[in-house]
């Protein structure tokens, strides 16, 4: 029993940081039917936005009080990354056929990795994440349970974030908008909606979450590097896949079921075909199996024709 | 002869008779259509060509030795090439070729020539210059030949362009076409063999543009239109000549083992890439995985093989192992692909980048710790031993008409024949009913099947075929590459391949082919960028998506798909189609 | 018409075609003048060196490729082969196996060159020792520990597969024994066993536990990672309820430091112990400040514990090269020493550097002097005769000397 709590734990921790990272693929998705495969990139960049930020305001501090400020420099770095990609590599191919965007936006994610490697100093290996007080540091132990600090910054960040994103998507005029243009672009804009603001807000939003997300990261692995967007990115589109692409409460039921799903995996699937190193395999499966099963996800898709 | 060709309005040129054509950047050029232009393009070929007699450089050790006069090295001679094809088509403009320059637009070609011999000028003096410190060490000949490239760079953009009839239309005779197709032939035989001879990386950038510069030119003026038709008409001279080059290029390499390594490299990427244009270029089905069909076609051809870290016990013949591995890739994209039922679109993309990492994985992890013991894990399945046909030992060298060829010269021939398979099937299968259902499938799906286009088994028939000759190919790629790890099938080089096809031109096999060179030799050959290879890569990709999605060498009614408002090229696609219909009845 | 204007058009093409054959001629004579003058003053042989010079293992191989320099150095300024220059030919492997075998056929392919020092890992060897052997090259590993690498795919039958393959530093049947008696000596009787699944995590991973359990201590848990993964929180929660003594990790340090900092995080608040893999400054810098009791072995001497170890790094430091000899700095030196001791005997009456290939190797086998981590003499698998494990302990931020033993 203490074995399945504790998976549960483990598995709404990654859950989380999917979850963030999702929200970002269902939130284009929805707009512009776009899937802004970049967007694992614009990740990593907020945690390497993150360490820039600490390595030059404040290296040698651990004190919590630093950890906003970083976040705050990976929102930055990464909101930028997600609006100049989307004025000068999406915008112009509006209306081209599906396969243009989708190289461009490989084209985007190989550019970006390399821009990091190369001209991040020392991003060719791993770079070590600061230890913040409080939220790195020995485990806690509750009930039998072992929980990481990190983890408990990941799943809060989770919650705060889905509370302000419901609170904007619902309660602002942005927000109603952005809800009008997903329904239908082209009355949206007869009503006096600014399409291409609306689009570009949805990058910045998905950015922002991710970037959040690049901190999580790093704070968990204790290590960043510049490929850790690639897998990340496919299993947050996973999961904004199985619960329902363009379904904003989906991206984060998905991402928590993905991460359960997976914890699960690693400790209960017997035999050779368990264990971590088989967890990729099995979500990408359960990714394969919902796409040919239920292609709607577990909420349904706002987008209902994907040909 | 004919004479019954229409006087076309829309070949007619650059707004003699319509007044709100917007007239290119290029063309706004003071002094245009002025009557000096012409002979100023003549001095301009006088000075370039005969800059290259003298000494470009004082040091002897840049570029080659470029420091000795009246014998012009190999950066000069291309602009020695460069000037003459100038001179021909400025003397097609007015003079003894006039005849020519009714068919072809000289100005345009006149003015491309003259922009690109400025660019290569101006790069082989800074090479000069960089490398021997200073540009006091470039000697007159450079600045003669600069001058004479300004000039005739001036000169074009001053020309106007006074062609009135579409080379499409040009009527020819067989024996000359088929003469024109073997010329062609022997001039990619020697630029291949010639490029592949540079040793440093300015030489080669060098020569690329001068490439380029022609390249283009002959473009703009319409002689590759031209060559396009004739290609056609010809098309098994053309197949035969092409395959001709392809066998006689190992004897131009002396036995060198260095290029030969990049040749079959660059063979077996484009094996797999033209397996991957059945799938993506014809059935219009984005397959973001499909390395891992190259990779089963080679876990099959590893653990069949006589390695004696093989883990299955049986070694059948090499060929039964070539269909084993086919078949087995096959499954596999049978098994892929039947999720393209439900799936289509942006979707099927993102399941077969999945399929390509579970692929990955798996072979990373049967290894007994976590898994059957079957591949190795990721230390993959070394020491593959090299293949022997009869007696005919392919890791070792042989000598043919005095000429040794080594270890992979050899399985370039073998590799030579697997490409001519797949490139037959390809061609085949295009130009069938199977091929038509496709391109039906691409363009519309609900439409096609409500045409009675059986949907679902022609794309399944796409993915297994594809798998099938990927699979092919990853046999002998086991062998030639004497170990098959997992990381050699990552997602970057199902991207690799993708970008093959996008850059040469999605659905055409001249493409693919151009393709796959451009992205397996320039890296090997411009070593100093190698760190900023990836980099340069991402960034062509959304550069080429952003202005020339159809290709460097784009199928027409592919290239209409892009360019939906371009009228006068649907127009000529349409007009093309029935002068072949014509022809036929 | 139409066709006259064409013919004369095809006679450009034409040619054009004759002049670019002229281009091809040209550059081949120029190609093999070049080589002709290199000939004439003093014959050139090249040593290669075959490591990770770029990606996570950089330091270790950058170590690697400047002390090769500097022992070629030493012997072109000492002229210790008389009418011959040597030159080092340095080929990124970035530590994986594919990238290895190209740059080794590389190697392979360029006439110079007579003998390599690398790969740094066992698993990038695997697949350039029979590039290498095909070009009857000698192959020197100053780092690679798998045994089976010099002594076949079964070990209960030794059988040397490549003649070519020598190694100066010992293998893990010695390191392994060696660990698992340093961690019973810790008081340490019950491990968790993780490895990469690489050639050298893993086998590391079997002789320790081999020796481990001969020694009386217990493997509660054995788990394998995915060499590319970086959250390894799964595989610790699955570690974690069997409460071992310590983990043993086979594998290198990018995977281990954030391992180590991982387990702690993660409620496993026990020591991690490696191999030379993870015997670097890197790993301590990733492990961050709960690294400190970590525990790993090494082959050989500490460098700086002998005083042809302190000359050496003296050495080094003078030559001023950018980045400091790390782990194998001392290993690779030796090696390509033993390489141009070989080369006073098969340069000596060799025409040119290709044909001295088999006799090089041929004197590898031979050689005997005192090199900086030890004598340097090869057996009959191509092993080093000297095997000194050395166990070391992480304090304070610093891999610190515990203790060294000879189990040759």
């Amino acid at each position: 029993m203490t074995e399945f709590l504790q998976q549960i734990v483990n598995g709404l921790t990654l859950g989380s940081l999917y979850a963030l990272i999702a929200v970002g693929y269902t939130v284009v998705y929805g707009i512009v039917q776009l899937i802004n495969f970049a967007h694992g990139e614009v990740f990593m960049i907020g945690a390497f936005g993150a360490l820039a930020t600490w390595t030059v305001l404040f290296k040698g501090q651990h004190g919590l009080w630093v950890l906003p400020i970083m976040v705050l420099g990976a929102v930055i770095v990464s909101v930028l990354t997600a609006v100049v990609m989307e004025r000068i590599a999406y915008r112009p191919l509006r209306g081209a056929p599906r396969l243009a965007p989708l190289i461009t936006a490989i084209g985007i994610s190989i550019f970006l990795q390399e821009a990091v490697r190369l001209f991040y100093p020392g991003a060719k290996s791993k770079l070590t994440f600061p230890e913040i007080e409080v939220v790195s540091g020995t485990a806690l132990q509750v009930g039998g349970l072992t929980i990481q600090r990190a983890a408990v910054f990941t799943v809060g960040a989770l919650a705060v974030s889905a509370v302000l994103l419901w609170f904007f998507v619902n309660r602002t005029r942005l927000g109603q908008g952005m809800q009008a243009v997903s329904q239908d672009p082209d009355t949206a804009q007869l009503m006096g909606i600014n399409v291409n603001r609306i689009i570009v807000i949805a990058f910045a939003l998905g950015a922002a979450l991710a970037a959040v997300g690049g901190v999580a990261q790093g704070l968990l692995n204790s290590n960043i590097d510049f490929r850790m967007g690639f897998l990340a990115g496919l299993k947050a589109f996973t999961a904004a896949v199985l619960g329902g692409i363009g379904n904003i409460q989906g991206a984060i039921v998905g991402g928590l079921t993905l991460g359960i799903a997976e914890s699960m995996a690693t400790q209960f699937i017997p035999g050779q075909f368990g264990g971590s190193a088989w967890k990729d395999v099995w979500a990408f499966v359960l990714l394969i199996l919902v796409l040919v099963f239920r292609p709607q996800g577990l909420l349904g898709a706002r987008v209902v024709d994907r040909a | 002869m004919s004479t019954s060709t229409p006087d076309l309005t829309h070949g007619a040129g650059h707004g003699d008779h319509d007044d709100h054509v917007t007239v290119p950047l290029l063309e706004r050029f003071p002094g245009r259509g002025s009557a000096a232009a012409w002979p100023l393009g003549l001095v301009g070929v006088l000075l370039l060509v005969g800059g290259t007699f003298l000494s470009w450089s004082y040091t002897g050790d840049v570029l080659g030795d470029l420091s000795i006069n009246f014998y012009p090295g190999g950066v000069q001679i291309c602009m020695i090439v460069l000037g003459l094809v100038a001179l021909a088509f400025l003397l097609a403009h007015r003079g003894p070729l006039s005849r020519l320059g009714d068919w072809l637009d000289s100005a345009a070609a006149v003015r491309n020539l003259g922009l690109g011999a400025v660019a290569y000028m101006a790069v082989a003096i800074g090479v000069i210059a960089y490398e021997s410190g200073g540009l006091i060490n470039v000697n007159p000949g450079g600045w003669v030949s600069l001058v004479g490239a300004l000039l005739l760079a001036a000169s074009g953009l001053m020309l106007v362009s006074r062609q009135h009839k579409d080379p499409l239309f040009a009527k020819t005779t067989s024996w000359l076409e088929i003469c024109a197709i073997i010329v062609l032939m022997a001039l990619v035989l020697f630029g291949a063999a010639y490029a592949l001879g540079i040793g440093d990386g300015a030489s080669f950038v060098l020569f690329l543009m001068f490439v380029a510069a022609a390249a283009t030119a002959l473009a703009k003026s319409g002689v590759f239109t031209w060559i396009g038709l004739i290609a056609q008409k010809n098309r098994p001279v053309l197949m035969l000549g092409a395959f001709a080059v392809a066998f006689l290029f190992p004897f131009t390499q002396g036995g060198s083992d260095e290029n030969m390594s990049i040749a079959t490299q660059v063979l077996i990427f484009a094996a797999t890439a033209l397996g991957l244009n059945i799938v993506v270029g014809l059935a219009g089905l984005l397959d973001l995985g499909y390395i891992a069909f190259l990779g089963a076609g080679a876990y099959v051809g590893a653990v069949l093989s006589n390695s004696a870290f093989a883990t299955i016990g049986w070694k059948p013949p090499f060929l039964v192992v070539v269909l084993v591995g086919a078949i087995f890739s096959s499954i596999l994209g049978l098994i892929i692909g039947s999720p393209t039922l439900r799936v289509s679109g942006d979707y099927l993309a993102i399941v077969t980048l999945a399929f390509g990492e579970i692929f990955r994985f798996t072979m990373g992890n049967l290894d007994g710790n976590n898994g059957p013991d079957l591949t190795n894990g990721p230390n993959g399945v070394p020491a593959i031993p090299d293949l022997n046909f009869f007696g005919f030992d392919f890791g070792q060298p042989h000598n043919v008409a005095g000429i040794t060829l080594g270890r992979f010269a050899n399985y370039y021939f073998l590799l030579l024949v697997i490409a001519a398979i797949i490139i037959f099937v390809f061609v085949r299968l295009n130009n069938s009913r199977i091929g038509r259902g496709w391109v039906a499938i691409r363009e519309d799906e609900k439409a096609a099947e409500a045409m009675g286009v059986n949907v679902f088994g022609l794309k399944l028939f796409a993915f297994a075929g594809g798998a099938f000759l990927a699979g092919m190919a990853g046999t002998v790629k086991a062998h030639h590459d004497v170990s098959v790890t997992p990381d050699q099938y990552i997602f970057l080089e199902s991207a690799f391949l993708l970008a093959a096809i996008v850059l040469g031109g999605m659905g055409t096999v001249a493409g693919v082919l151009v393709g796959a060179t451009i992205l397996k030799l320039l890296p090997e050959k411009l070593r100093f960028i190698a760190d900023y290879r990836l980099l340069i890569f991402g960034l062509v990709l959304v550069l080429m998506m952003r202005f020339r999605p159809e290709g460097i060498i784009a199928n027409q009614r592919r290239k209409l798909e892009f360019h939906e408002d371009d009228e006068d090229l649907a127009e000529r696609i349409e007009e093309v189609h029935l002068e072949e219909a014509e022809a036929k009845a | 018409m139409a066709q006259r204007s064409v013919m004369t058009m095809g006679a450009s093409l034409l040619v054009a075609s004759i002049a670019l054959a002229g281009c091809g001629s040209r550059g081949d004579s120029g190609d093999s003048s070049d080589s002709g003058d290199t000939g004439s003053s003093s014959k050139v042989a090249k040593i290669g060196v075959i490591a990770p010079l770029s990606g996570d293992l950089s330091a270790l191989g950058k170590g690697i490729q400047h002390s090769v320099e500097l022992a070629v150095k030493q012997a072109n300024d000492s002229k210790a082969i008389p009418g011959w220059t040597l030159e080092v030919e340095a080929v990124d492997d970035e530590g994986k196996a594919d990238v290895g075998k190209n740059g080794a056929t590389k190697l392979a392919g360029d006439d110079q060159v007579v003998g390599v020092v690398g790969n740094l890992n066992s698993s990038v060897s695997q697949q350039t020792q029979p590039v290498f052997a095909a070009a009857n090259i000698t192959q020197i590993s100053p780092a690679n520990t798998g045994p089976t690498l010099t002594r076949g795919a079964d070990l209960n039958a030794p059988a040397r597969p490549y003649k070519t393959f020598f190694r100066t530093c010992a293998t893990d049947i010695a390191q392994g024994g060696f660990a698992a008696k340093f961690l019973i000596d810790q008081g340490i009787k019950t491990v968790a066993t993780i490895h990469d699944k690489k050639t050298y995590g893993q086998g590391l991973v079997f002789h320790f536990t081999e020796a481990y359990k001969a020694a009386g201590g217990t493997v509660v848990a054995a788990e394998t990672i995915n060499p590319d993964e970086s959250n390894y929180a799964p595989v610790v929660s699955k570690v974690a309820p069997s409460k071992p003594g310590a983990v043993f990790y086979g594998g290198e340090y990018p995977q281990a430091g954030p391992l180590s900092k991982q387990m702690k995080a993660g409620g496993l608040n026990v020591p991690l112990m490696g191999g030379d893999g993870i015997y670097d400054p890197k790993f301590i810098e990733l492990a961050g400040s709960t690294s400190n009791g970590d525990l790993a072995t090494s082959v050989g001497e500490p460098t700086d514990a002998t005083d042809a170890g302190k000359k050496f790094l003296a050495e080094y430091e003078a030559a001023k090269y950018p980045e400091p000899s790390a782990a194998y700095g001392g290993y690779a030196y030796d090696a390509a020493n033993a390489i141009i001791e070989a080369l006073k005997v098969s340069l000596k009456d060799a025409a040119d550097a290709k044909s001295a290939r088999q006799a090089t190797v041929d004197a590898v086998g031979k050689v005997s002097f005192d090199g900086v981590t030890g004598k340097v003499s090869f057996d009959e698998y191509g092993d080093t005769t000297v095997k000194v494990i050395s166990g070391y302990k992480v304090e304070g931020g610093k891999w610190t000397f515990v203790k060294s033993e000879n189990v040759g």
